[in-house]
């Protein structure tokens, strides 16, 4: 490959474009983490006991969450509000996709994604704290649904897990709404007349036709919109009350006021590894390969 | 049963364009019947409101009598096959065509009977199981036609059906399709651009042009008896000689064709004396030698030997090129580009028809 490389652009610029890229690599990607994993395997020391004879390689941090019930119930509260997020987030962008790929006129759809796009120009943490206002007590929400006499007292949606819920699913509708866009796009639109001209409904073309063909783009929405659930900070800290807690939370305060990098990191590897391991067998369970999701 | 497709005044309009002119087409119970016509003259958008992918803006369909207005497309009794097949690529053979049956509730153990009797049909038994990329162009072709008939439709409606297939291939699925539709007694309606299927197959074909009708008949009538310069020059080939109507009396029309002389051909109806006209005379009308009532005179430019039969190019005195279609015994040593040819015809092989032909 490096010959190749040289072959095209001469010596002296391969060489650098591969130590550009090993310097990514090592230093940005491989080393960070590698310090991270030294951490979480080493007990939090002061500065005089390191390299004395605690300092050693330990899987105590690990340990941690599984004795303290709080943290595990939070982490597996994170979990199961993700699947929950991806799962609304995928109910909310699969018509809109569909609408996009096979409904709309080409004018239509590029007007449908420009308005998807664009709230996408502003800051998360200023997308966020908006859908703080929406949601507020005498927010604007409330004020509507007052006046149009569909409830008869404020509803408190920021004290449960409702605002972290609505605010997430507004903030990963896109990772979710393109995968799935380019997968139905590429449907044969005859497909669809085809099962209509059999006599299925449209629940069932959808469930026997569109759904099967775009599984592959479903598959890489939801794992892109739970990867980034799970790991999601801003929208629980703002949205949520204090009975929605998100882990990544925990692993915040660990970090940055309990001061313990060191359990941190054991529990942001903890984290990782079981999105990893629950998306592998989610995967598994729908017959979704990664060469499907390469597509 | 009652398989006749009435188009009640249909009309079709997208925004401005209308795609289908005001229509009232009747096509018989158990007919094959085919719209002909070059890409873009509404043939497809008539199927589509046969099926009900798109409702008429004006008038109704009625299939079996039955008014099909608001009628949605899977509650149709159509059966349509697609120009590109639309096979679910994600199931296997017997999946496809079981597809309308399950849609319908049908159980297992019935489906099954009806896909093995249908493949039978098809003559693809044992391929069942078969994945759909695992066919060949024609076995799909067919396993298309089994899921269409799969759910008894009373109208089968065919989209180009053939135009992806090879020539020996196409010839052979004709005589197939034309068998199915008399097995099953099913109204075809059939669309192409290519005339030779739409011949071949028919019982009677609609020509159209720019979303009109222009002529209805059987196949043997619509080549011999066009009613438009367009179904003259469309529908096989012909030679059309642009002329003035000098007079025109039983069934017969003197006309002025410039430097041709004066010429004459049957008519359908009298036109009026100087009006533009167009004299069509097939390849096979024009003669060598002056045998024939009028004669021209005319250089030899081409001959193309096609196996039982030959076509000379050549063009006469006012520049114009018209074929002559020869048998293949007929052919000389003399016929070489450059020699001098006399061809001539008869008045009752030649049409005058009012207009001008427009180019095809």
């Amino acid at each position: 490959m490096f010959n190749q490389l040289k072959q095209r652009f001469g010596s002296p610029l391969s060489v650098s474009i591969v130590a550009l890229i090993a310097v990514w690599l090592i230093g940005l990607v491989i080393l960070p983490q590698l310090i991270m994993v030294n951490y979480s395997l080493k007990p939090n020391l002061l500065p005089a006991e390191i390299g004395g004879i605690k300092d050693q390689y330990t899987l105590s941090n690990y340990a941690t969450l599984f004795s303290n019930t709080i943290h595990l119930s939070i982490f597996f509260k994170t979990i199961w509000s993700s699947v929950l997020v991806t799962f609304l987030t995928l109910i909310v962008s699969y018509p809109l996709a569909f609408y996009l790929a096979k409904v709309a006129t080409p004018r239509q759809a590029a007007l449908c994604l420009l308005l998807l796009i664009i709230p996408f120009w502003i800051n998360e943490i200023l997308r966020t704290f908006s859908w703080y206002i929406i949601l507020a007590y005498k927010g604007p929400l409330n004020a509507l649904l007052l006046e149009l006499g569909l409830i008869n007292r404020p509803v408190r949606f920021l004290s449960g897990d409702g605002g972290v819920l609505i605010g997430m699913v507004y903030a990963y509708i896109l990772f979710m709404i393109f995968p799935i866009y380019n997968a139905i796009e590429s449907l044969d639109s005859n497909q669809v007349k085809a099962a209509r001209n059999l006599g299925a409904s449209w629940l069932r073309t959808h469930y026997r036709v569109v759904i099967p063909h775009s599984k592959p783009g479903i598959a890489t929405g939801c794992i892109m919109t739970f990867m980034l659930a799970a790991g999601s900070y801003a929208v629980p800290a703002l949205l949520g009350s204090p009975g929605s807690r998100w882990f990544t939370q925990i692993i915040y305060n660990w970090f940055f006021e309990g001061g313990d990098w060191n359990q941190g990191a054991a529990y942001a590897f903890l984290l990782l590894i079981i999105c990893i391991g629950f998306i592998a067998l989610v995967m598994k369970v729908f017959k979704v390969g990664l060469g499907d999701i390469a597509r | 049963m009652d398989r006749s497709v009435h188009l009640n005044n249909a009309i079709m309009r997208f925004g401005e364009f209308t795609a289908v002119e005001k229509m009232d087409l009747k096509i018989e119970s158990g007919e094959f019947f085919s719209f002909l016509g070059p890409s873009g003259c509404g043939k497809t958008t008539i199927l589509n409101m046969i099926s009900g992918f798109l409702e008429p803006s004006e008038g109704g369909v009625y299939i079996g009598d039955q008014p099909m207005a608001g009628v949605p497309a899977n509650k149709r009794p159509t059966s349509m096959i697609f120009q590109n097949l639309a096979l679910f690529p994600l199931m296997t053979v017997a999946e496809n065509i079981e597809f309308g049956l399950e849609v319908r509730g049908v159980s297992k153990v019935e489906r099954k009977k009806i896909s093995d009797r249908l493949l039978e049909l098809v003559a693809l038994e044992g391929s069942g199981d078969k994945k759909v990329s695992e066919l060949s162009g024609g076995q799909k072709q067919r396993i298309a036609i089994a899921r269409a008939l799969a759910v008894e439709p009373q109208v089968l409606l065919l989209d180009e059906p053939l135009s992806a297939l090879d020539l020996k291939l196409r010839q052979h699925m004709r005589t197939e399709l034309k068998e199915i539709q008399r097995k099953t007694g099913i109204t075809f309606i059939y669309i192409t651009h290519d005339q030779g299927e739409a011949l071949t197959m028919s019982d009677r074909v609609a020509v159209m042009s720019a979303g009109k009708l222009q002529q209805v008949a059987d196949p043997i009538t619509l080549y011999r008896e066009p009613e438009t310069a367009f179904v003259a020059s469309f529908v096989g080939e012909n030679n059309a000689i642009p002329c003035n109507v000098l007079e025109s009396s039983e069934g017969y029309a003197v006309v002025d064709a410039g430097n041709l002389g004066s010429l004459a051909g049957r008519i359908k109806r009298s036109i009026m004396p100087s009006v533009s006209a167009t004299l069509f005379v097939r390849p096979e009308g024009l003669r060598l030698g002056c045998e024939g009532e009028f004669t021209l005179s005319a250089t030899l430019a081409e001959v193309n030997f096609e196996g039982s039969y030959l076509t000379l190019t050549a063009s006469l005195v006012n520049q114009q090129v018209v074929a002559i279609q020869l048998r293949a015994n007929q052919y000389n040593e003399a016929m070489i580009a450059g020699s001098a040819l006399t061809l001539s015809f008869d008045r009752q092989d030649a049409i005058v028809i009012a207009g001008e032909a427009n180019d095809v």
